[in-house]
This record gives structure tokens, C-alpha cells and sequence, in this order.
């Protein structure tokens, strides 16, 4: 194995990692499969491509072509993603978890309601913006690093840093913040949880707004890889939550563990000249379902029993 | 002379009955084969005049036979494009119909169904398009391979949680559509199989009489699929899960019973999986042939959608669900884009509000019409004990309401007496001659009810030392002390039990 093929499983783990997490947090604190996660991530792009669009001309008239000027850029392109994918999930919280949160069948009403969230912002895209897939500016530039002779990507090594960045602030503040701790308690049980006083309410907004801004990171990490359509949340959405699945949904060291092993699994799959990277997706949803049937809980689960 | 008007109470005189005469025999004929009969009738009779009455207690069927003979006999008239539809409605219908048996009955949050269905389409097509098999055998290739695909998939439900047998399934379907679309044989279609015998002869296809075999073949699809639903729910395998259906405890009371709920579950599963690649022959057959877009995710969501805007686990759901979504769907082509929106705004809206779609929306309003009913009754304080028109229907025994009725205007009257003239009037003199309003009012404290009379208790026989009890009103369970007060003359304690008993009344 050589060090690029390490890069790129990294490239997709990180990616995977964002959105696995998010849907793990949202699901065992909450309780919502989170459908829309895929929507978060293509709206977030979507709006970030429209708001670098317009702050483009701006940013050239005033910097020109200084390092200051592509910072801004990259400024503008990762917030405009956190702040739409936070958005989507206030809206996600006022339709499904707000009117129904007390309602008798409440998970299965709420993953029925994202999924139709998620459908009508899809469409809804391809209505508005067509089925063209659009370019977003390039924040870490093109070029590549020579590592011990191979070649890495300056895309790549941001996407790297950068997931990990998010993920790292994320742990921290679930971690250390009071409200982390809120969500932490919910995560463990959601009951004992309310008993002691934590607001489902009020703890359900931020936890939310957070897996929505982790979706928009995703995506604004992986414009800078791929292309940017209506349908581009599709494929994250399906590897997110069966990657949550693998972790067994609700742990989040589950979830990493999981989005690494998948990432590294495409990566040499990939690679296999005769199987090719056609039947990468394949071999992972294969992956995903021997690991299931022999630990019905996932990683997490695993975990949880060395644990005890 | 001023008529009266009497207001309609109770759900009696909006209830259809019969009224047989008793003169002729009742025809209770019997579905050919079994013990069952055909509608569920039964003879009760009026409680106020005692005149026999029949009534139908379940509805269901009438509604069904109205539905989908109105659909036979309007579809011939419809335009050629319309007639594609209804065609595609009864097979999204069936296929629906079938998902319900497994959601619903089974109790399997399954989401291969559509897998099922193209994987046992893809099978028999290939069967006829490549090894010649003529295409009535395809009828029998599809359900074969459905069996066989829903036997693989149904091993993994047993171990694995709802929601990640749902989510493995997505995955399954995902797999499906990849191996497909990644097949040599059919690259140059894009993983589609084209050109399939059909039950519509060639010259046909497309024209109005092999549109009108079609909807004839799908009416009698759905038709099928309905008879499974209904021979499966109502025959042994449905009547076991029923008592597994809804929770955990449930589950485990079945277990403890005997009931093997976890075989019979993968049973409905398996025989919905064999209908289901009947289902997928007929597919392939009616639109000659069959492409990758069937394992599509988009194209899975439609058909959730659909079933959960009719109402998850109902086959009435599905079918007007089915209804709805394809209406909008196929019927509305020319919206574009915006159609799907529509629908999703449509799921969206019915879940917030419906608990159980749209079929279940008679069953929600009549719960929270009774919730509203039950509030307004325990707002009206001045009730008193009088049964109100809402609940007097429900007690049979009508000498009872009147009895409470007296009682609460007896006690309305008594109330009025009380004032403090007389209670100072029954303080000086508890025992002797009393006024016309003090009489009454004792009068009617002496005939309560045993259940907490009040009583006094001479604590020791030797003296003069009184408290107040209360007797229970079932023999061996001893009074109980009503307070702590001591009276050491036996009028002051006379008088306390009056005021004990006034103060209850003006309570009441």
C-alpha cells in the first residue's frame, strides 16, 4: 500500500466521518433518522456556490489576487455552508421534531417527514437550478505536495484537515460545554435525561443545528473533489447512514471507526486493477451487511461489550 | 300548545339498520369452501322498543366492492393516456398491498420490496428473452424468484433491529441496481432487458384494446394481491402475529404462549416475496420490458410515499394512497418537478397532523372528539352528579339516571335552606323539636349512604370523651377517624357531624 492510496482513504473517511457523525449524534440523542441529511448537504452546497458566486467580483475588485483575497474566499465558502446546513436543520426542527415530538409513533413520523423534506429540497433543486452540476471556487488551490515521492493533493490534505478540524471542535464542545454535556446526558438516556431537569425542547435545537452545519461542511469539502448537482446528497446520505449503522447508530467512536474502515475498504477496492471502481459501492454495502448479521449492533456495539 | 323539540343524542339514528319482520328465514350464506360468511351481520335489537334490528358491523367490504367496481366501470371510457394510468395505479396498488403485509402484518420495517419486485422481473425476463421460455411460464419464474430472493433477504430481520433491517434493505436495493447496471450482457440497453413477450399481443402495444388487457391484467393483479393480503391476515398466520403485533411485551407474552412469532413473520414474509416476483413478471409483461430504475431509490421513496399518506399498515392505505400519489404522479406530467414537491408537501402535511394517514383519519376525529366531549363534561361544575345527554346513552339502566337527577335537585333545594340561622338553630338544640327547613335537611342526611356515614365513638366506655368516624361501608373494614378533635359532651358532637354533613352537601 503506498501513501497516496493512505491519502485518499483518509480523503473519503473524513468526508464519511462528517456525515456519519451527524446522523449518529441526531439519532440517539433526538431520536430521528435524519432522511434530509442528503438535502442539508446538497442545499449547503448549492449555497455556497450562490454566495461565492456573488462575493467573487467583490472580493477580486478589492484584494485582486492576493493570499488575503483566496482566504476570504474560502472564509466565505465554508461559512455559507455551516450557516445553510445550521438553517436546514432549524427547519428540520420546526417540521419534524417540534409538532410531533410528544405524538405517539414520533420516530418513524419523523423519519417519514425528513424524507419528504428530503425529496421536495432535491427537487425542488433540479426545479430551480437544473440538473447542471456546478464548480465551486477551488479554496485550496490546485497544486500537489511531494511526499516521499508521492503526490498528494492540496485538495485532499484540506479535506483531511479540515473534517478534522470540525470533528475535533465538535468532540471538544461536546466534551467540555455545558450544553455538550445536555446532549451527552440525552445520548445516554434520553429519560433519565428529562427527569434531571434537560429540556428535549430546547437541547433537540442545537444538537440540529450542529449535525445541519456538520452536513455543510461535508459539503463544502467535498465540492472541492467533485461537482456540485440537485442529486449530490444522494450517495452521502446512503453511505452516511449505513456508515452510522456499521458504528451502531448513536456511537459516535462507532462512527469513525466505521467511515475509516469504509474509506480505506473503497480506497483498496478501488485500487484492485481487476475489480475496479465499479464495484466499490458493492463491496462496501457488502461489507456493511456481513459486519451486521454477525454484530447485529455494529461497532459500537463491539465497543460497548469490551467496555463492560 | 308549543311543540317540543327533542334533540338527536347518541350515534343511533345516524346508524343504518335493518328491520326484518322475523316472518322469513335469515340467509346466512357461507363463502364457498370455508366456514366464513360473506358480510359481517348481526341481529340486535332496540333497547326502548324491543323490535329485532340487523346491523352490518363491518363496512369494509361495501366500500371495497363500490371502490373498485366504480373503477372497472369507468376506466373503458377513459382516454388512452389515463387508461396507462389506472393501469399503473392497480400495479403500484398491488405491490403497495403486498409491502403492507410486511410492514404491517409481519411487523419487518422492510425497504427491498421494490428489489424484490425488479430482481424477480429482471429473472423472468431474462428466462424469456434469452432461453425462449414462453411467457405464462413467466408467471411462475417471477414468484419462484421472488421466493428464493425473499428467503435470502428475510435470514438477516430475525437478528437485527427495525430500523436497521430498514437501512440494510436500502442497501440491498442499491446492490441490486449496481450488479445490474454493471452487467456485460446489457451495457449496450444500460442494464435494461427489452423486447419481452407479453400477455398484449405485439401489434397491440400501445394501441387502446392492448391498453384495455392491461388494465385488466393489473385490476386482476391488484385483485390478487388483496385476496393474499386478506387469506394471510385473516387464516392462522395472521391471527398468530396478531398477538406479537405491537410491543415488546407483547412479543414476549406470545413467546410464553407458544407462539413461534419470529418463523411465522418470516413466513408472511417469504409468501409476500413470492407475490411479489408475480408481481415483477407482470411488470416486465406490461411494459415489455424492465430497467435498472426500478431498484432506484427515487422510485422507492414514491412508493413509501405512498403508502405512507393512505396510512403504514392498512391495505385500504395503500390502495388510496396508490390513488393519490399516482394520480398526481403520472396525471399531473405536464407540472414537472414540481409534481414530486406536491406529493412530498402532501406526506409532509398528513404525517404532522394524521397519526395513521389518511385512512386513519376518522378513527383520530373520533378520539379527539371524544377527548373534547370528555372535557367539556368535567367543565360543566354544575353537573352534580347528573349524567349529561353524552354519557346517559351509555348507561343502560335508565332508572338510574333518574335517580340521580332527583338526587341533584333534592340537593340544589337543600342547599338553599342552609344558613346560619339554622345551624345556630341546631347548635342549642341538636336533638329536639326542629323547624320545617332543619327537618328536611336531617331528613336527608339520615338517609345517605352507609359508604362514609358519620358516626360517633365513645372512646372509653366510662367517659364522656367523643371523636367523629366514618364507617366504611364494607363489612370488616373498621371506621376510619375523621380528625383529631376530642368532644367531651355528646351535643357538641352531635353538632359536629351535622356540620361535617352540611359542609358536604354545600360541597357536592
Amino acid at each position: 500500500m503506498d501513501l497516496g492510496l493512505i491519502v485518499y482513504a483518509l480523503n473519503l473517511g473524513a468526508i464519511y466521518a462528517l456525515m456519519a457523525v451527524g446522523i449518529s449524534i441526531l439519532w440517539s440523542s433526538v431520536g430521528i433518522i435524519n432522511m434530509s441529511h442528503g438535502a442539508t448537504f446538497a442545499v449547503s452546497g448549492y449555497a455556497a456556490w450562490l454566495v461565492t458566486g456573488a462575493v467573487k467580483p467583490l472580493v477580486a475588485a478589492t484584494f485582486g489576487k492576493t493570499v488575503l483575497a483566496s482566504t476570504l474566499m474560502a472564509g466565505t465558502l465554508v461559512a455559507s455552508a455551516l450557516i445553510t446546513g445550521a438553517l436546514c436543520g432549524v427547519i428540520i426542527y420546526l417540521l419534524a421534531f417540534l409538532p410531533i415530538h410528544d405524538k405517539p409513533n414520533f420516530q418513524v413520523r419523523a423519519l417519514i417527514i425528513t424524507l419528504g423534506l428530503n425529496i421536495a429540497s432535491v427537487q425542488g433543486l433540479l426545479w430551480m437550478f437544473g440538473p447542471r452540476n456546478r464548480g465551486l471556487p477551488k479554496i485550496f488551490g490546485f497544486g500537489r505536495w511531494e511526499v516521499w515521492g508521492t503526490k498528494i493533493r492540496f485538495d485532499q490534505a484540506g479535506t483531511i484537515v479540515g473534517a478534522a478540524v470540525i470533528m475535533g471542535l465538535t468532540l471538544a464542545w461536546l466534551r467540555y460545554s455545558r450544553r455538550g454535556l445536555e446532549v451527552r446526558a440525552m445520548m445516554q438516556n434520553a429519560e433519565g435525561a428529562a427527569y434531571s431537569g434537560i429540556s428535549r425542547q430546547v437541547t433537540a435545537l442545537p444538537v440540529l443545528m450542529l449535525t445541519g452545519a456538520l452536513a455543510g461542511m461535508a459539503a463544502a469539502l467535498l465540492s472541492q473533489t467533485i461537482f456540485v448537482s440537485p442529486t449530490a446528497g444522494v450517495i452521502p446520505l446512503v453511505k452516511g447512514l449505513t456508515i452510522a449503522l456499521l458504528g451502531g447508530l448513536g456511537s459516535v467512536p462507532g462512527a469513525l471507526i466505521g467511515a475509516l474502515l469504509v474509506g480505506f475498504l473503497e480506497a483498496i477496492v478501488g485500487a484492485i486493477p481487476y475489480l475496479g471502481q465499479r464495484y466499490v459501492l458493492f463491496a462496501t454495502f457488502l461489507f456493511i451487511i456481513a459486519v451486521l448479521i454477525i454484530r447485529p449492533r455494529g461497532i459500537g456495539g463491539l465497543l460497548d461489550d469490551t467496555r463492560e | 300548545m308549543t311543540q317540543i323539540r327533542y334533540h338527536k343524542v347518541g350515534r343511533r339514528s345516524w346508524e343504518w339498520r335493518l328491520k326484518p319482520t322475523g316472518v322469513e328465514e335469515r340467509n346466512r350464506a357461507r363463502l364457498p369452501g370455508s366456514k366464513r360468511h360473506w358480510l359481517k351481520w348481526r341481529d340486535v335489537h332496540n333497547p326502548k322498543t324491543l323490535k329485532r334490528e340487523r346491523i352490518l358491523v363491518d363496512k369494509k367490504p361495501l366500500w371495497w366492492t363500490l371502490g373498485l367496481s366504480a373503477l372497472v366501470a369507468v376506466t373503458p371510457f377513459l382516454p388512452n393516456s389515463m387508461i396507462s394510468v389506472v393501469s399503473i395505479f392497480c400495479i403500484y396498488a398491488a405491490i403497495n398491498v403486498l409491502w403492507t403485509l410486511i410492514v404491517g402484518t409481519a411487523g419487518i420495517f422492510s425497504l427491498a420490496t421494490l428489489a424484490i419486485v425488479g430482481a424477480a422481473g429482471y429473472v423472468a425476463a431474462a428466462a424469456n428473452v434469452y432461453l425462449g421460455v414462453p411467457w405464462p411460464f413467466m408467471l411462475l419464474i417471477g414468484p419462484l424468484a421472488g421466493l428464493i430472493f425473499g428467503a435470502i433477504l428475510a435470514a438477516p430481520s430475525t437478528r437485527l433491529d427495525g430500523l436497521y433491517y430498514a437501512l440494510l434493505t436500502m442497501g440491498v436495493a442499491e446492490i441490486c441496481r449496481v450488479f445490474v447496471t454493471q452487467l456485460r450482457a446489457l451495457t449496450q440497453s444500460g442494464g435494461a432487458i427489452t423486447n419481452v413477450d407479453s400477455f398484449i399481443p405485439k401489434d397491440w402495444f400501445l394501441q387502446r384494446p392492448g391498453l384495455l388487457l392491461g388494465f385488466a391484467g393489473a385490476f386482476l393483479l391488484l385483485l390478487g394481491a388483496l385476496l393474499v393480503w386478506r387469506l394471510v391476515n385473516s387464516e392462522r398466520l395472521g391471527m398468530l402475529l396478531r398477538v406479537a403485533k405491537t410491543s415488546r411485551e407483547d412479543e414476549a407474552f406470545a413467546e410464553a404462549i407458544g407462539i413461534d412469532f419470529r418463523r411465522a413473520r418470516l413466513m408472511v414474509f417469504v409468501i409476500s416475496s413470492a407475490a411479489l416476483g408475480v408481481v415483477g413478471a407482470f411488470y416486465a409483461m406490461y411494459f415489455r420490458s424492465i430497467s435498472p430504475q426500478i431498484f432506484s431509490l427515487d422510485q422507492l421513496l414514491l412508493l413509501f410515499a405512498m403508502m405512507v399518506i393512505g396510512g403504514l399498515g392498512r391495505a385500504e392505505g395503500a390502495v388510496l394512497g396508490a390513488a393519490v400519489v399516482t394520480l398526481i404522479d403520472k396525471g399531473l406530467i405536464e407540472l414537472g418537478p414540481p409534481r414530486i414537491i406536491l406529493v412530498a408537501v402532501i406526506m409532509i402535511v398528513v404525517t404532522i397532523f394524521a397519526r395513521e394517514g389518511l385512512t386513519g383519519i376518522r378513527e383520530q376525529f373520533r378520539d379527539f372528539r371524544k377527548r373534547k366531549s370528555g372535557e367539556r363534561r368535567a367543565l360543566r361544575t354544575e353537573k352534580g352528579g347528573e349524567a349529561m345527554p353524552e354519557e346517559a346513552t351509555e348507561i343502560h339502566d335508565k332508572q338510574e339516571l333518574y335517580y340521580r337527577r332527583f338526587n341533584k335537585r333534592l340537593r340544589d333545594r337543600l342547599k338553599k335552606l342552609i344558613s346560619p340561622e339554622l345551624i345556630e338553630e341546631h347548635r342549642l338544640d341538636p336533638l329536639g323539636h326542629h323547624s320545617d327547613a332543619l327537618a328536611r335537611v336531617l331528613n336527608h342526611f339520615r338517609r345517605a349512604e352507609m359508604a362514609d356515614k358519620y358516626v360517633i365513638h365513645r372512646m372509653v366506655p366510662s367517659e364522656e370523651r367523643f371523636r367523629v368516624m366514618a364507617v366504611s361501608g364494607q363489612r370488616g373494614m373498621p371506621p376510619r377517624v375523621v380528625d383529631d378533635r376530642e368532644y367531651t359532651e355528646i351535643r357538641e358532637a352531635y353538632h359536629a357531624v351535622f356540620l361535617l354533613r352540611v359542609n358536604d352537601l354545600l360541597e357536592s
